[in-house]
């Protein structure tokens, strides 16, 4: 096909548009918590969470084609783990974060068990079930001693009065700055705007932690595998890929990624309950879907993408209940509804996609970005290659995996 | 390869831990036990500076004269400049309450509108002398994950203070930000005994009666009305707001010889009628019921208990019901299901003809009628008398000698006395410093009488957990 | 001992409402070989419909066909245009496409009427509450050997074996039904035969959809309200019923729906301080886990063949 520009990989342009892009994103993370509200900052962090949920999801569902609509329950694990060590043992909740990942990557493989012998939507069932039990567990009596009940952490029982969630005033000995060898980068920790930036920060470390490990399982030989079992599970049996091993270990990991984000919400909320976040009851695992097939099923950035849009759309939306809200333009298409169209937006939007674009908006892009720029691959054997470099850069022209 | 990635690993985890160990530092010394009791200039008095208008219009404050009140100390807040900065011109409150969602925006929306029909009157007697007050209410849908946006919405749209917020897990939600950013979190719209905590969170009040005096009320009228000791089953809400009345009446079981059978819940998302769980306390016929089911799940509570002693002849327990539900609305909508009830009150039933000619309520049910809001009159007083609360703290503080500024409105607001327009006659709304920091602590019984609508008052008007 | 009984019925009761939600699963399986995640919304939608009926004056027993029909076409319509175009892509597709389904339904009934319990007065509802098929008042019981069977749980459950025989002769006795069964078993041998096989998927969907508008109406009329979420617990028990007697088996997905009627009631009344009502969905949870993992095709259903 023709394209408009031909590059050469490895060649000057090729770095300098990666140089740019690098930039242009350093810059916008860069930009939030410095230039903008609470409130602004408070959204991204929502979707930053999005986005590593969704890129959990993603291992799981996008290459190794296992259906789960029961992320949330992880995500649960996640908060409650630190809503408990922190509130009824007193830990730091930075030490919460590999506890976690770990409760929760049992969990995973737990899960994973019943779906070697259960496939395709009943997988989808059973975890569905998990999202809806999940809940109905943390506000269970019999539990109450351990995750509050009803009324969730911090409890009045608990056996830490001050908990590491209020970094608010020096009365109560709370965390008011964060300190790294005497510097305290966000000032006074009570203000909302440094609050926020606080938060937000942990949960770009978040991201990018979560990005880098499924980076590393995806270019991996387990990402093969992951692909192999999802094109034909027969045949990657046939091939000796251990169905059973593979589908543990990536449900745990995906698992345990996922928790990740649950802590920071447990963090950034200062108390966990089935009514206080609501990315732990099923609306979120259904979220966590929507957020991966708009972003891009099967690739490592839809999420990326798809999180920032979700949540743009959901809070730009968010007051057109009220027709005042919405610009005039806009009126006649929205006015008539009696809540906000973000949820019809999405619904319509994965529908169409499926159409369309299955691979969602990063597949579009796949598609469609070879017609403005083709990267001339170097061919192989090049003098002053390294391997490992070819390895690295990223299939500009070349999907990663086909999602049928 | 594999070897590079775990390198990598193994670098970043390194240094997040070496992060995590250098930094979080835990505050200063915690020396403040001082700090909230020291007086200062503070609020010292109330005045009739809000008496100066119209005649039709009736409040009444009584004169609190204290040479030394209690004071905030705003040296401990994010901005201690802004916390004493004068309000001038335009007061913004903002709220937040459940105006859509489930059973609790059902029950509660129309709270809003009594309580900007109370800002109106107010702004259109001139209460608050030279000073407009504006009111924006945002919709939380009763989900306390939404809270904390909505009240930072508000503050970036200059909300001076807040007032009304509605729901226990709601306001939890924004107590710890507003209580650090010294902004007044004025007449909570719940009766958690957490608002009482003014030592620790001194820009917190609330409105209505603690729910552990409601619960005592009722396990002494219960004792009244079984003196030889008797069976309770509990059914209420799986949340923090059921869980404190649950918790209160469990305690005071032996004491009033109260023996609990069973304990029943209901989800607070679920709109269903809980059969399985009446099927359950109908097993055990206990002699009472104690129920705190949320907003409208009142309603399918009483019309399964109802289908219950139908189907259960012999069987006629005494109900009592959280007072939240305690509106002829509501109650109404339950029809014969409801009567004979037991719940309470500090507020005069407006719904009942016979208290039209009591003038502050005809001036009330005048007003509403006026907006166009008779049908919610009775559910609207609560919003009505937090608004009218809040704005008689606004004019207290507004004549002390700071002028209106948000650390002399917390001031005037835990150094105040009262009398609403609506309360049963002997109420006093009362909030001294740290002694007396819950305002409403009087609660009378009542019991419902589904024919005519109305309540009668079972016994007097308790006052003695008045403090 | 009449504890028992008295559990039984109510169970009994409770579980013809999921019968209604998984015979419409069961239908749609058999025809197209999908599970139809918007079953539980097409229910609502119609639901919501019977009320907006109800607020123009008609009496509930003629809005009920009104709101069948209405089910009938939205069924048929989202077969024709969202799964059939789909459907030779992969499963995972029409499952996007039927969740996609399932939350635009959702909104669509926000949108229309709002989020919040119908009717309700403070937006102007005429109606008290949502209008029940059977008489639901105080006193509308019969009481035999100490066994309370309230008049609209009796009316439900008998509604369900109407619904379940008229089923039973249309697929065996009518040659629609015929045709339907033929495509059920072999979609390319049915074309070749001549049945117009794109039909026959359409009515399915469309029946599936009316049958799940009456499961709809009747959990609103028990709810004695229609809200948003009505419908979310009540699918996965519903597919927790399909699951359990066989996706491809409409007897065994009422019998699959009674017996967790039961088992739901029981063990929560039973092990009361255990599951009680927290934990009612746990029981659903384990069924459908201990199906899938025992026997997959259920207790009627026949077993796959994957060819390889």
């Amino acid at each position: 096909m023709k394209s408009l520009f031909t590059i050469r990989e490895g060649g000057v342009a090729s770095w300098v548009i990666r140089l740019v892009t690098a930039a242009a994103v350093f810059l916008v993370v860069l930009w939030v918590p410095t230039r903008t509200g609470a409130g602004t900052i408070l959204t991204v962090i929502e979707a930053l969470v999005l986005m590593s949920a969704a890129m959990s999801l993603n291992l799981l569902l996008g290459y190794t084609g296992l259906i789960s609509i029961g992320h949330s329950a992880f995500l649960g694990m996640g908060a409650y783990t630190t809503g408990i060590l922190v509130s009824r043992y007193g830990w730091s909740p930075w030490l919460t974060f590999p506890v976690a990942f770990v409760l929760s990557f049992i969990l995973g493989v737990i899960v994973s068990f019943p779906s070697s012998r259960i496939k395709g939507v009943y997988l989808a069932l059973v975890t569905l079930a998990l999202a809806l039990v999940f809940p109905q567990l943390a506000t269970w009596k019999k539990l109450s001693w351990l995750t509050g009940g009803g009324a969730g952490l911090p409890a009045q029982d608990a056996q830490v009065a001050e908990t590491g969630f209020n970094i608010g005033a020096q009365a109560r000995g709370q965390m008011q700055f964060f300190e790294i060898f005497d510097w305290g980068p966000f000032g006074d920790l009570r203000k909302p705007d440094n609050k926020a930036a606080f938060f937000y920060w942990i949960a770009v470390v978040v991201v990018v932690v979560v990005y880098l490990v499924c980076r590393g399982l995806v270019k991996s030989r387990v990402g093969r595998s992951m692909v192999a079992i999802r094109d034909n599970e027969t045949a990657a049996a046939v091939m000796g890929i251990n169905l059973v091993a593979t589908k543990a270990f990536v449900f745990g990991i995906s698992a345990g990624l996922c928790a990740l984000p649950g802590c920071v919400t447990a963090i950034k909320t200062g108390g966990v309950s089935p009514e206080g976040i609501q990315s732990l009851t099923v609306r979120g695992a259904i979220t966590f879907l929507i957020v991966m097939v708009i972003g891009g099923a099967g690739s490592l950035w839809g999420p990326i993408i798809g999180g920032g849009i979700y949540v743009f759309v959901t809070d730009k939306t968010g007051s057109w209940a009220s027709d005042d809200s919405i610009p005039g333009v806009l009126r006649p298409f929205f006015g008539w509804a009696k809540i906000s169209p973000s949820d019809g937006i999405f619904a319509v939007l994965l529908i169409l996609l499926m159409f369309v674009a299955p691979r969602g908006l990063a597949g579009v892009w796949k598609q469609y970005s070879p017609m403005v720029v083709r990267v001339l691959r170097r061919p192989a054997g090049a003098v002053g290659v390294a391997p490992v470099a070819l390895a690295v850069t990223p299939n500009i022209n070349h999907p990663e995996g086909e999602m049928q | 390869m594999k070897q590079r990635k775990k390198t990598w690993a193994a670098a970043l985890t390194a240094g997040a831990l070496l992060l995590a160990a250098c930094g979080g530092d835990d505050g200063g010394s915690a020396d403040t036990t001082a700090a909230a009791v020291e007086t200062t200039e503070g609020a010292t008095e109330t005045t009739e500076g809000g008496s100066t208008e119209t005649t039709e219009v009736v409040t009444d404050s009584t004169e609190l004269a204290m040479p030394e009140g209690w004071a905030v100390d705003t040296s401990l807040c994010v901005d201690p400049d802004a916390a004493n900065a004068p309000i001038e011109g335009t007061i913004k409150i903002g709220s937040v309450m459940p105006l859509s969602g489930g059973p609790a925006a059902a029950a509660f929306a129309p709270v809003k509108d009594g309580f900007e029909a109370y800002i109106k009157y107010a702004n259109e007697n001139n209460l608050l002398d030279g000073v407009t007050i504006e009111v924006a209410i945002e919709d939380d849908q009763f989900n306390a994950e939404l809270t904390p946006g909505a009240v930072s919405k508000l503050i970036d749209s200059g909300s001076h203070i807040f007032s009304g917020i509605i729901g226990t897990a709601n306001n939890a939600a924004v107590r710890g930000t507003l209580n650090d950013n010294c902004i007044p979190q004025l007449a909570n719209l719940t009766g958690s005994p957490d608002w009482g905590e003014a030592a620790d969170y001194p820009w917190t009040t609330g409105q209505l009666a603690p729910y552990t005096v409601e619960s005592q009320i009722y396990a002494a009228q219960i004792a009244e009305l079984y003196p030889d000791g008797a069976t309770v089953s509990l059914f209420h809400v799986n949340n923090e707001f059921g869980q404190v009345y649950v918790d209160a009446f469990t305690e005071l079981a032996d004491e009033y010889g109260i023996t609990i059978v069973s304990e029943e819940t209901v989800e607070a998302t679920d709109s269903a009628p809980p059969v399985a769980q009446i099927t359950n306390i109908a097993t055990e016929a206990p002699d009472v019921i104690m129920a705190v089911p949320l907003g409208n799940q009142c309603v399918s509570f009483l019309t399964e208990v109802d289908k219950a002693k139908a189907a259960n002849s012999g069987w006629a327990p005494a109900v009592f019901l959280t007072n939240t539900c305690a509106s002829s609305r509501i109650l109404g909508a339950s029809g014969a299901a409801a009567n004979g009830l037991y719940t309470s009150n500090n507020l005069i039933d407006v719904a009942d003809p016979a208290n039209a000619e009591v003038p502050t309520v005809a001036e009330y049910l005048a007003f509403m009628a006026a907006e166009g809001k008779s049908e919610i009159v009775s559910i609207a007083t609560a919003g009505w008398t937090a608004a009218e609360v809040t704005v008689a703290v606004l004019i207290q503080a507004a004549a002390s000698p700071e002028g209106l500024t948000q650390a002399s409105i917390i001031n005037a607001a835990r150094n105040f006395t009262y009398v609403p327009m609506l309360g049963i006659d002997g109420v006093v709304f009362k909030m001294m410093g740290e002694e007396d920091t819950f305002i409403a602590e009087s609660l009378i019984v009542r019991q419902y009488n589904a024919a005519t609508a109305t309540f009668t008052d079972i016994g007097e008007l308790i006052t003695e957990f008045e403090s | 001992m009449e504890l028992f009984f008295q559990r039984l019925i109510d169970g009994l009761a409770q579980g013809s409402v999921y019968s209604l939600i998984a015979l419409g699963l069961v239908i749609i399986y058999r025809g197209t070989g999908h599970l139809n995640f918007a079953q539980g919304e097409m229910a609502l939608f119609c639901a919501y419909c019977v009320y907006q009926f109800g607020e123009w004056g008609i009496h509930v027993w003629i809005a009920l066909p009104m709101g069948m029909a209405v089910g009938f076409m939205l069924g048929a319509l989202a077969e024709v245009t969202l799964v059939r175009p789909i459907s030779n892509k992969s499963p995972f597709a029409v499952f996007i496409v039927t969740l996609g389904l399932f939350t635009f339904l959702n909104w669509l009934d926000g949108a229309i009427w709002g989020n919040q319990n119908l009717p309700n007065s403070g937006v102007g509802s005429k109606q008290q509450s949502y209008p029940s098929l059977f008489p639901n008042a105080r006193d509308d019981f019969w009481q035999p050997f100490g066994v309370t069977i309230r008049y609209d749980r009796a009316g439900i459950l008998l509604l369900v074996l109407v619904i379940t025989a008229l089923l039973f002769l249309l697929f065996n006795k009518t040659k629609f039904g015929l045709a339907m069964r033929a495509v059920a078993s072999n979609t390319e041998s049915a074309k070749l035969a001549g049945i117009r096989t794109n039909t026959v998927l359409m009515v399915s969907w469309g029946l599936a959809a009316a049958i799940g508008a009456v499961g709809g109406v009747v959990i609103a009329g028990l709810n004695s309200n229609v809200n948003l979420g009505l419908m979310f617990t009540v699918f996965i028990y519903g597919s927790a019923a399909a699951t359990l007697g066989g996706f491809d088996s409409p007897g065994g997905a009422v019998l699959g729906g009674l017996i967790i009627g039961v088992v739901e009631n029981m063990s929560s009344g039973y092990a009361q301080k255990w599951i009680g009502q927290d934990m009612k969905l746990a029981v659903a949870f384990v069924v459908i886990l201990a199906v899938l993992l025992i026997k997959p095709s259920g207790l009627f259903g026949t077993a796959k063949v994957e060819r390889v």
